[in-house]
């Protein structure tokens, strides 16, 4: 609460709480603000047409018709929902392969910590994104593929933090006393020890989302994740890409194909990191001064 | 230090190992017809055989220890089969693709060291004073700039607009020029070549076409370069050696640049290797954008036709230099830093 408290006090992070509490509003009233059509997948962004060339916003579309007739609108808000479920769905597993890796790891030290700290090291040497293309080289394009190899390539520096902090609470009395009455491993690590190390590190973890969903609309931008015409901002982005230069004498001809979903994402992005940033700072017992 | 270096160097081989090992288990999952290609050195040999006859040519069916050796075997002798999506063997495509991407990274680690570190130590100077909220607030901008959304935005304004940032890595004229006899090709770095043969033109024109990825590529890691510089001066400006400093009277600019400075920047060294990782991996994107023909092209391309061998050299390709450099990032730490020996 008292992190909370400094969070809406700090003005810089207050704005990036606002815009974050207004993409959750966008996510849960996506049925009433873009209603889909009865039956059909609200992730599908309706066609208003079958022209390739986009069509610029008018009255009956805020913002305009992206290449082949996809509705900007109508993508900006289920994209909402989209980045909210890849974020939250790639930290949380991550956040948990390296909770149970950190701790095992930790706790009964020696051989096992040694082997599980080297496995780690390999897994951090390898530029995820390369990492995520092999995979979906070798089974095909999906947002699935790309969340699979995001998660099993990120799950490290979670389990190294894990690790560190439960070795230095380890030998803490309320653990050593908790050993002496009798308790067994398991009840050590999930009742003590866990419940005091979890928290700076889900911390971390959620401020991870925002540069989550910049990986995943990327490969979704390079044509590798949400297949065409899915409710994914990178995917809306990867039109723009043949569109952006215009025509001759009027280069901003089809600004809105670019401008609106990379605005969705920048924003989205940037009240994760302004949150993070302010975090940071309130953790850090070093900038106190 | 040299058992440091030694216990560092022996990881190497395992780290290599590792990679390779998780490799071939993905590639293991496919199916024989697309595994045959990461064994064979040209496509020739697919289109006459018939598919039984080469899985008992390249004895895919032998059982998996026997397979891995045999692929190892390969990579170690340069041999990182054929890809499709480029019409030539794999090691050619990278050979030939990786200077480009080699002079885009070299050229973005410029701006990132000296914006980064610089603006860094101004704004832990005058911490929470104004310039320090600037600068703070412009690097959390920068760092939520999705690359390709500021790549597309650079591109629109940088050449639909002003005309000045071209795609690609040279204009026509000088792709001829450069391909000439007459022009000498040293590194495969374009600006690097054109200046070598005193060719001002040519060297204008590489210039004037990577100066568009190179923004694009280092804002991101200006912004984390920046972060990382800010939070360590803090730290330092607040330690006890420094105080000393000021207390016999030294001027500000002789405590800042002599004591704190140099002890800032070890932290700020060993993000390098995350650094050249994320540069690398950002080619990706960039290069796509830009339509900058490197590695990074060669593999979007590759992926998105489900070339598995190209993709699958790049990737050892990858991992390999950067095993390499992290060495070279952890001994050279090891140098300025001796605590980290002790561990």
């Amino acid at each position: 609460m008292e992190i909370f408290r400094r969070l809406v006090k700090n003005r810089i992070s207050l704005f990036g709480l606002i815009l974050l509490v207004l993409f959750v509003l966008i996510a849960i009233a996506a049925p009433w603000l873009a209603p889909p059509k009865e039956g059909s997948d609200p992730y599908r962004i309706p066609r208003r047409g079958w022209t390739l060339e986009p069509t610029p916003p008018s009255a009956k579309y805020p913002l305009g018709l992206t290449q082949g007739q996809y509705d900007i609108y109508y993508g900006i808000v289920w994209g909402t929902r989209t980045a909210f479920r890849v974020g939250i769905i790639v930290i949380s597993f991550r956040a948990l392969i390296g909770i149970i890796l950190g701790s095992i790891s930790a706790y009964y030290g020696g051989i096992l910590d040694e082997v599980l700290m080297r496995f780690t090291d390999i897994f951090m040497s390898f530029p995820y994104l390369i990492g995520v293309v092999v995979f979906v080289a070798i089974f095909g394009p999906g947002l699935n593929n790309v969340m699979i190899p995001l998660i099993a390539l990120g799950w490290m520096p979670y389990a190294r933090m894990i690790r560190g902090n439960i070795l230095a609470i380890k030998q803490e009395e309320y653990v050593l006393a908790a050993r002496a009455i009798g308790a067994n491993d398991f009840k050590i690590i999930t009742r003590h020890i866990l419940p005091n190390t979890i928290f700076p590190v889900l911390i971390q973890a959620s401020m991870q989302i925002g540069s989550i969903v910049i990986s995943v609309s990327g490969l979704s931008f390079l044509g590798l994740g949400a297949p065409e015409g899915y409710a994914d901002w990178g995917q809306m982005l990867s039109f723009a890409r043949n569109w952006m230069l215009g025509e001759q004498g009027n280069v901003l001809k089809y600004w809105f194909t670019v401008i609106y979903p990379g605005l969705a994402m920048v924003l989205f992005v940037l009240s994760w990191n302004l949150i993070g940033d302010a975090f940071r700072d309130i953790m850090d017992p070093r900038i106190q001064a | 230090m040299l058992s440091y270096i030694l216990r560092r160097l022996l990881f190497l081989p395992v780290v290599l190992f590792g990679i390779t090992i998780l490799i071939f288990m993905l590639i293991s999952t496919l199916g024989p017809w697309t595994r045959v290609a990461t064994f064979v050195p040209s496509p020739d040999a697919e289109r006459h055989v018939d598919l039984e006859a080469m899985i008992k040519k390249y004895h895919l069916d032998d059982p998996p220890v026997k397979m891995y050796l045999r692929w190892v075997n390969n990579l170690l002798h340069g041999n990182l089969g054929w890809s499709q999506s480029s019409h030539m063997t794999v090691t050619e495509a990278i050979r030939r693709r990786f200077p480009a991407t080699l002079e885009l990274t070299l050229f973005s680690v410029i701006p990132v060291i000296i914006g980064g570190i610089i603006l860094g130590v101004i704004s832990a100077v005058h911490h929470n004073k104004p310039i320090d909220h600037t600068t703070r607030i412009m690097a959390i901008a920068l760092w939520s700039l999705p690359d390709f959304v500021l790549g597309l935005a650079v591109l629109m304004v940088g050449f639909g607009v002003l005309g000045w940032f071209p795609p690609g890595r040279l204009s026509s004229w000088a792709q001829l020029e450069v391909l000439k006899e007459s022009f000498r090709s040293f590194t495969g770095m374009y600006t690097l070549d054109a200046l070598l043969n005193l060719r001002l033109d040519i060297f204008w024109d590489a210039l004037r076409h990577i100066i568009a990825p190179v923004i694009t590529l280092s804002c991101l890691w200006w912004a984390f370069m920046l972060r990382i510089t800010r939070s360590s001066m803090l730290d330092v400006l607040n330690q006890d050696y420094v105080r000393t400093a000021r207390a016999k009277g030294l001027a500000e600019a002789v405590v800042i640049k002599k004591h704190a400075l140099s002890n800032a920047l070890i932290p700020v060294t060993t993000v390098a290797g995350n650094m050249l990782l994320g540069l690398m991996g950002g080619v990706v994107i960039v290069e796509t954008v830009f339509n900058y023909s490197g590695l990074g092209l060669l593999t979007s391309t590759a992926a998105t036709r489900l070339d598995v061998p190209c993709v699958v050299g790049v990737a050892i390709f990858y991992a390999t230099i950067l095993v390499l450099v992290n060495l070279v990032v952890d001994v050279l730490y090891s140098i300025i830093d001796p605590r980290v020996r002790l561990e």
